[in-house]
């Protein structure tokens, strides 16, 4: 549903939209943290085109990120741009 | 979907600090249309909205102000943003300053100055703090659009 493969130890589904400038700066910072670590994949999802899934998971603002584990259960979430700390004790917290 | 997402973003980028200069000359002009309950003031930012939600941002006289007079004088590397989260906000306030403007021609002047306080209220946000009002807006609207259609 995503439109990308799960990551074995987490995925970051960042929803964006078109009309959002910390969009562009939250993927730069996100697709920089998964270069580094094999185990975590960043998945973009255009809110505007996947509606359904962004009322189910009720998003209402961009940029928000999803933190996925390995089975696809979100544990967290960060609404507007993270912070690099941010995504890597979100990230730390799962590897336990 | 990345692939999708960034070829859906435009071609067309601008110095981010224009917006933000514009911004901060919209809260002046609507402050003082607030003040003076000026209609003529409130007329002639909606037409700067007019411009900058139909040509873009970057065709406003606030931006050349900025083009022409700040930009020379400022040092350090521009930053370039999207047109469209900033011509997002220029329609978002052409709508108030038009609500603003028919609720002073037809005498009913709470949605002259409420209209006016909001257009207000976001543009010293996004002056002050960078406030992106398509990032907080956009979704909701759609939300609500496709849930009544």
């Amino acid at each position: 549903m995503i439109g990308g493969a799960l990551g074995s130890r987490a995925t970051l589904v960042q929803f964006s939209s078109a009309f959002c400038t910390p969009c562009r700066a939250t993927r730069a910072l996100l697709e920089n943290i998964v270069t580094d670590m094999h185990d975590v994949t960043h998945v973009e999802v255009d809110a505007e085109a996947q509606l359904d899934l962004v009322r189910k998971l009720n998003i209402l603002s961009t940029p928000t990120t999803l933190i996925l584990d390995p089975s696809g259960r979100e544990v967290g979430r960060a609404v507007g741009a993270p912070k690099r700390e941010q995504v890597m004790t979100a990230l730390a917290a799962i590897r336990q | 979907m990345t692939q999708v997402l960034a070829e859906k973003i435009a071609a067309v980028s601008i110095d981010a600090r224009g917006p933000r200069f514009s911004a901060a000359l919209t809260t002046i002009v609507l402050a003082v249309t607030l003040v003076t309950s000026n209609i003529w003031i409130l007329g002639a930012q909606a037409v700067v909205f007019l411009i900058g939600s139909t040509k873009g941002p970057q065709f406003t006289p606030y931006a050349f102000i900025f083009r022409k007079i700040i930009k020379p004088r400022l040092k350090g590397k521009a930053i370039v943003e999207d047109i469209r989260p900033p011509q997002f906000a220029q329609s978002v306030g052409l709508l108030f300053a038009i609500t603003g403007v028919a609720g002073a021609l037809t005498g009913i002047a709470p949605i002259f100055t409420i209209a006016v306080s909001f257009a207000l209220a976001a543009a010293f946000l996004n002056a002050a703090f960078n406030f992106c009002l398509g990032c907080e807006l956009y979704l909701l609207l759609l939300r609500v659009r496709f849930s009544h259609g």
